[in-house]
Order: C-alpha cells, then structure tokens, then sequence
C-alpha cells in the first residue's frame, strides 16, 4: 500500500514538470504585460521597463524557467506580481474554502445522486425514474449563477437565514458551516445530478449481467442482491466519475465562488491569469496538480476498498 | 420515517442559519464597503493605479495638501501635512511648512520633511512608482529643516499643488517604515491618515483601523471592512440585505432608479466623469484623410449615446477634454451629427460604399457595449467595424503596439487640461515611441500650445493657449468626444460621509474623521 502511494507520486513528477513547462510557456505566449497591468494606464514605457527589470521579467527566458523550475520543486513559489504577497500565504488562504466546499458539494452530490441513482435504476421507465431523470438533466442545464443568486434571493434576502457575503472566518466552525450551506447546494446539487445519472446507467448495466440473475435464482433476497452484488459494482463507475469531478471542482467552481463571494482556487487563478500574474499562474498551477494527483491516488485506492480484485501492486 | 428524516435536515440547517446568523452580528463602528474587484494590488500608494486601491489608499495617506473632502476642484486645495507654504515669484521654488506632531500609523514615528522629501523622490522613480512621469518638471526636494520642505521646479507647471496633493504620487509614505519593510511595504504600508492597515484576506477584503492619533482626531468609524465583491448581482444582494454599508454602484440609470426605490437608500452620482473619446489613427489609411476622418465625427450621435447610457450618469462630450477640467472650452469646431454630411464626405474621399475597417476592443461588458452602439452608428453610414474582441490586458498591450486604427478609450485624470492633452495628443506620447502614454491618433499639432500652457504664468494665457490647442486637435479630428460617465456610489441613510459628495479623485468615497453612523 504505502509501497503504492509512493510509486504514484514519484510517477507524477514528470506530469508535474511537463504541465509546469506548459504553463511557463503559454502565460507568456497570451498578449499581455503584467508590469502594465502593475502601473496602469498612465505608464511610459520606461517606468514599464524599471519594473520589468525589478520583477525580473527582462531575464532570458531560459534562466527564468529553469528558476522557475527549481524553486517550484523545492516548495518555494515566490510572490505574487501584483500583490507582493507571498503565493503560498495566499494559497494557504483560500485553500481550507475550496477543500470545504469541495468536501461539502461531494458529500451533497453523494448522498442525494447514489441513492437517487439506484432508485431510478430500480425503477425503469415508471414516474420516479423518469422525474429522476428530468430532474438531473435540469441539475446539470441549470447554470450555478442562476440557481446560486436563486438560492440568494429566498434564503438570505427573503428568509435571511443565510448571508450573501460568504467569506466564512477559518477559525470560527459556526461562522464556517454557515457560510457553506447556500454554496455547497447550490455546487452539491450540480453534482448529485451528474452522480444520478451515472450510478442510474452503472445499476442498469449491472443488474443485467448474468450474475444477478443467478443470485436472484438462488434464491437470494432482491435487498442483498441490489446492495451486495448490484451496488457494490455499479460502484466502479461511479467513484471514477466522483473523482474526475471532485479534481474539476477544485479549480471550476470559480463560479461558485463568485456568486457567493467566497474566496477560492478557482477564483484566485481567473484573477491571476486576468493580470497576467505569472509567479502567482505557476505557482497555483503546481498546487493544483498537486491536488489532483492527490484525488487520482485517493480515488485509485478506493477501487481497492470496493472491489477487492483490484490490486495496488 | 422519511418525514422524521427530513424534518431533522431541515431543523439542522436552521440550526446552523440561526446559529451563524448570532455569530455574524457586527457592532455599528464598523464601516462595510462592497467593491466590484477580486483583490487589491499593490498597498504602496505611488502603486495605486486601479479603482479598487485608489480608494483605499486614500483612506490611509495624506498628502502635503487635499482636495476639499468631496470636491475635485483645485481651486478647494486646503492644507494637509503642510499648514501653509510658499512660491516664488518665477514659480519655480515652493516651500512647505509642516504640521507639527502628525503620526504615522504603527509607531513609526512624526511626519517629518524627511518623510515628505522620500516620498516625492520615490513618487518620482520610475521603478518605485507608476506616476513618475507626473514629476518631470522636478529639479530637487531638499529638507530645508525637520519641518520645512523645498521642491525646486525646473520648469513651471500646471499645478504643483496638484502633484502633492492627496492623489497618485502625492502621497506621503514612512521612510523608515518603508526602508525598514522592503518588499513588504506593498502589503502592508504605513502612512499618517485616518485608517490604517490592519489585514488583508486575499480575496476577501482589506480590513483598515481607526487611527486613533489622527491630528484632525480619532477617526469616529473604528474599523472599514473592505469587501471585495466582483459579481454586481451578489454586491446589490449583499448591500440590499444591509451586509454592506457603502457599495460600488453601476453607472447606468436603470440601477441607480432600482437602488433608489430601496427604502433608506442614497445613491450618490460624482466626479471626476470619465471622457469617452473615439481616438482616431490619423497615420493610417483610410483615417489620413480628413474627410474620412469626419465622416466618422459626422455619424457619431452623442445625444443617442447619453440615452443609451442614462441621463443620469452620462453626458454628452463637448470636447477632448472633460469638462470641468481646468482649462476645458466647449467652444470647439466640433462637428454635429449630419449623415448625410458624412456619407457625402465618404463619397467625396473616394469611399461612395463606404468600408471596413478592423478595430480591437476589450471584452469589458460595459466598454464593450459603448462600442457596439458606436459600431451601429457608424454602419449606418457605411463604415463597417470588424470588433476584434480581446480580453482586457491584451486590449491594453496591442492597442499600444498601434494594431487598432479606431481606439475607444475612457479616462478620467487631474482636473487641469494639460494632464489630460499631454497623455493623447502630445507628440511626445504617441504609442510606440520610447516616451509614449497613450497618444493613439498620432496627432502632434498642438504640440506648442500645449508645452506654452504647461509653463505659462499668466492664467488668462494658459487657458487660451489650452483652447487653442483643444480646437486644433478638433478640427484635425484625432479624436472624436463621445460622452461623459460619472461615478457611482450607493449607500444606507445611516451612513453619512461628514461632507456633501460631489466628486473625488480617489474615485470612492473619502471616509474621514468625521464620517459616522447617524
């Protein structure tokens, strides 16, 4: 096991570098200069080159990546261009908001879309099946601006049990937990939609296969059939999705964050890439496949725990 | 069962709403400003460029004199640091006397002269401030004593005031505080106004304290939470839920109409107004013939451009400066709207069908949407815009590199006419030379009046020069006055400023000493 988790990180180094490399180059392939940004309008051009020079953006390009490369790989991201401030602090900032609401829309997106799955699966084609089916759609065609400002209109104005401003105190759990409700549905639901779908498609494939058949012929009751033999494979797909979607989540619910004000990754790196921060892109983008890489890992070990066939070695 | 369930989730998220709903309740001493932005930048005044840290900055620093609070009129220049000061005769010598005993935040010590000194020298670096090029008549600032400041011109200039007043690089920093924190100033800076720093949550706000050794005295708002909220719909839902004090408003009349009809609510519309000019490439054809210049100054209709916008934000431009500025003449050959004139122009220029032409934007919705009502006008007289639209920075770099031969552009500056005719019509910054601004027509002919104004003693000749130079650029058509936007604040009854807002330059409200909850 432990075996296992170390060749999986050691194998996305070069991921990691590779992906690195990329973002080096394409943020200075978009038009753009950020020392422009820094200084405004009113910027002459050699005010423009002074801070170049500072910033050390005047360098050849070889000699910052290869500085690049080096201070990412020992966990030194630098500072922010346009902020000064130093990109791990300001990662470490808004990272505990984005794993929260992550956590909280999966858990939402797990408890509503496996069970609501399976029972529509159960049900084929009758009235439960088919509004399970439309509701989903209707989860994933409904834009989280929409039904996050919907949310915001009938819980925080009309009813006032929630705020609109949603940048929760880290070091108060009430305020925390408070602050996450009306984001963590409005993202929970998005996904327990797509998770319907899924485990719906996965239960229907699995209930057909000759083994349930046998099971139900044995004589095995249709509750232990469902769970233990149904469930335990449509499981598969499943968590494969769960995992995909949880890695996207993290930088994609930028939308989420907007609409809540809740500080966030995804918020953090639309802002970057719009002031062509390059320190803060390529800092943000390593935690991020650190992140990702982390998900896969924990996501491949799962398989282990539901299907026992599957080994780490 | 399942009723039992759902009553539980349901009882559990109450809970929790009641329970947050305790624990967020927030005393009346703290002041909380929504502001359509995802973070603040850089905290060093003379860094200030954006919206967002121009108004924030302004609550922290001095200056050696300020505009009057809510005024933007230079003739209201009052003291600040300085307690009065002096000018040579020639203009050329200004010398400032200090107020005596006025702290800087955090322990760092009296305002001396030299602080003042360090801050218009670093004001004046280009590699310590964005505004350097707003010092070049500067010779010297000497420290004549712990509390006189001399600042040796070596040309005269519009207003001196106006550069060390509490604006751009006016503002004066902590030398120690800022030798002492390096790189760190940027984030955590140390002035002697009102607020201080306090912290900044990375995008979430900026929290500012009273600065209780204020020389006007102690600040009667204890705390300003500055929230920054980039989505309008969620910063409207959050003001009108009373989880702010003072927001950001849009500047169109239908949202200052709806903020209006909140009960308790004022909305306050100010300047400085920001000039919309379509800036035209005078170098580059079709545009290097007059005649196509104006057909396009023919087939532009302010008055539908101010209705588009609201009457109550916007007013139609009268000429390449805004109006109001010091120096600032409506009386300009600027030509009316008449399409048929400007088809006929087009005709004769050999252009019968007339054209299309490319021309790069931004994606900014509201500047975006300014330019489409621009494009319709134009098509209606056969010019055809090819809007290639770019995401902002790239707008900004490619429209400097020259590619865009039509460039929409809205700024507001100091209020004096030379600021506003040396950045886009002086020959000196034409884009892609090595002094440039944003000189995006090319247009150097009024060059001579423009630099005569600039040292010019006498009032009444500055201000002719200055209109001379306005009606030559006008005539040659290098830009074409669109319409003017003012600035818009909305904020509770409850809150009130401690003077009557009618504009300032920091573009947001002044929070003072004396603003306070009613």
């Amino acid at each position: 096991m432990i075996g296992f988790v170390v060749r999986r990180l050691v194998a996305a180094v070069p991921t990691l570098i590779a992906v690195l490399t990329l973002v080096f180059v394409i943020v200075r392939i978009v038009p753009g200069d950020p020392a422009l940004v820094i200084l405004g309008d009113q910027a002459t051009p050699e005010a423009i080159a002074a801070l170049r020079a500072r910033l050390g953006l005047d360098r050849p390009l070889h000699e910052q990546y290869l500085d690049f490369l080096l201070a990412s790989l020992t966990g030194d991201f630098g500072t922010s261009l346009v902020t000064g401030r130093p990109i791990l602090s300001e990662v470490a900032g808004v990272l505990p908001h984005t794993l929260d609401l992550t956590a909280a829309a999966m858990l939402i997106g797990v408890v509503i879309g496996v069970p609501v799955g399976i029972w529509a699966a159960l049900h084929r084609n009758r009235a439960i099946d088919v509004a399970a089916r439309i509701l989903s759609l209707l989860g994933l065609s409904f834009p989280v601006f929409v039904s996050g400002i919907f949310l915001l209109l009938l819980f925080a104005l009309h009813w006032r049990l929630f705020p609109v401003i949603g940048n929760a105190n880290l070091s108060d759990p009430a305020d925390r937990l408070h602050k996450l409700v009306l984001p963590a549905i409005t993202l929970g639901l998005v996904m327990a939609a797509y998770i319907t779908r899924v485990t719906r498609s996965a239960m229907l494939q699995v209930l057909s296969e000759d083994f349930i058949r046998t099971a139900r012929a044995k004589g095995v009751p249709w509750r232990a059939v469902v769970w233990k033999h149904g469930l335990r494979n449509a499981l598969i797909p499943v968590v494969t999705v769960v995992g995909l979607y949880v890695g996207i989540l993290i930088g994609n619910s930028v939308l989420t964050e907007i609409v809540f004000n809740r500080p966030g990754l995804g918020k953090i790196i639309v802002g970057a890439l719009n002031q062509r921060d390059y320190s803060m892109l390529q800092g943000l983008m390593v935690i991020y496949c650190f992140l990702i890489v982390v998900v896969n890992l924990i996501t491949d070990l799962t398989y282990g725990l539901i299907d026992p066939r599957v080994k780490h070695a | 069962m399942r009723l039992r369930a759902a009553r539980l989730a349901g009882a559990a998220v109450l809970g929790i709403a009641a329970f947050g709903a305790t624990a967020s309740a927030q005393p009346r001493t703290t002041l909380t400003v929504g502001m359509a932005a995802q973070d603040v930048g850089r905290l060093d005044p003379h860094f200030a460029v954006s919206t967002i840290d121009r108004v924030a900055v302004a609550w922290m620093f001095n200056g050696l004199v300020r505009f009057k609070p809510g005024s933007i009129n230079p003739a209201e220049i009052e003291p600040d640091l300085a307690e009065r000061w002096e000018a040579s005769a020639d203009g050329r010598t200004w010398t400032f006397f200090l107020r005596r005993g006025v702290q800087f935040h955090g322990g760092f010590g009296e305002v001396t002269a030299e602080d003042v000194a360090f801050s218009l020298r670093k004001a004046a670096q280009p590699s310590t401030s964005a505004f350097s090029g707003d010092f070049r008549a500067f010779e010297a600032v000497e420290v004549v004593d712990p509390y006189t400041v001399r600042i040796r011109l070596r040309e005269n200039v519009p207003s001196l005031l106006g550069l060390v007043t509490n604006y751009a690089g006016g503002y004066i920093v902590s030398k120690r505080a800022v030798e002492q924190k390096g790189d760190a100033f940027v984030r955590a800076p140390v002035g002697s106004g009102p607020f201080a720093f306090a912290s900044v949550t990375p995008n979430q706000s900026l929290e500012l304290a009273a600065h209780e050794g204020y020389f006007r005295g102690a600040p009667q708002i204890k705390r300003i939470s500055y929230r920054f909220i980039p989505s309008d719909a969620s910063r409207d839902l959050a003001f009108q839920n009373r989880e702010l004090d003072i927001n950001y408003g849009r500047a169109q009349t239908a949202w200052i109409e709806r903020t209006q009809r909140l009960p308790n609510v004022i909305v306050d519309v100010f300047e400085p107004a920001e000039l919309a000019i379509l800036n035209i490439n005078t170098r580059q054809p079709p545009f290097d013939d007059i005649r196509v210049r104006r057909a396009v100054a023919h087939a532009i209709d302010r008055s539908e451009l101010v209705r588009w916008r609201g009457e109550a934000v916007a007013r139609e431009g009268q000429s390449l400066v805004p109006r109001g500025y010091l120096g600032f003449t409506a009386d300009v050959p600027l030509p009316g709207f008449d399409q048929a004139r400007a088809r006929a122009l087009l005709a004769e220029a050999g252009h019968p069908n007339g054209f299309t032409v490319r021309v790069i934007h931004t994606q900014l919705p509201e500047m975006l949407s300014a330019m489409q009502v621009v494009q319709q006008q134009l098509r209606r007289v056969g010019i055809t815009l090819d809007l290639q639209v770019v995401e902002h920075a790239t707008f900004h770099q490619q429209i400097r590199q020259d590619l865009s031969p039509l460039v929409y552009y809205a700024a507001a500056r100091f209020p004096v006419a030379d600021i506003y005719l040396t950045q886009f019509y002086h020959g000196r910054s034409i884009v892609k030379t090595p002094t440039a601004v944003t000189n995006f027509s090319h247009c150097s002919m009024a060059d001579a009046e423009i630099d005569a104004a600039r040292i010019e003693t006498d009032p009444e000749k500055q201000l002719a020069l200055w209109a001379a130079a306005q009606r030559k650029l006008v005539e040659a058509v290098c830009g074409v006055p669109l319409f003017e936007t003012m600035l818009v604040f909305a904020r509770h009854e409850s809150v009130d400023y401690g003077y009557e807002l009618k504009g300032s330059m920091s573009l947001g409200p002044l929070i003072t000493e004396a603003t306070r909850f009613r």
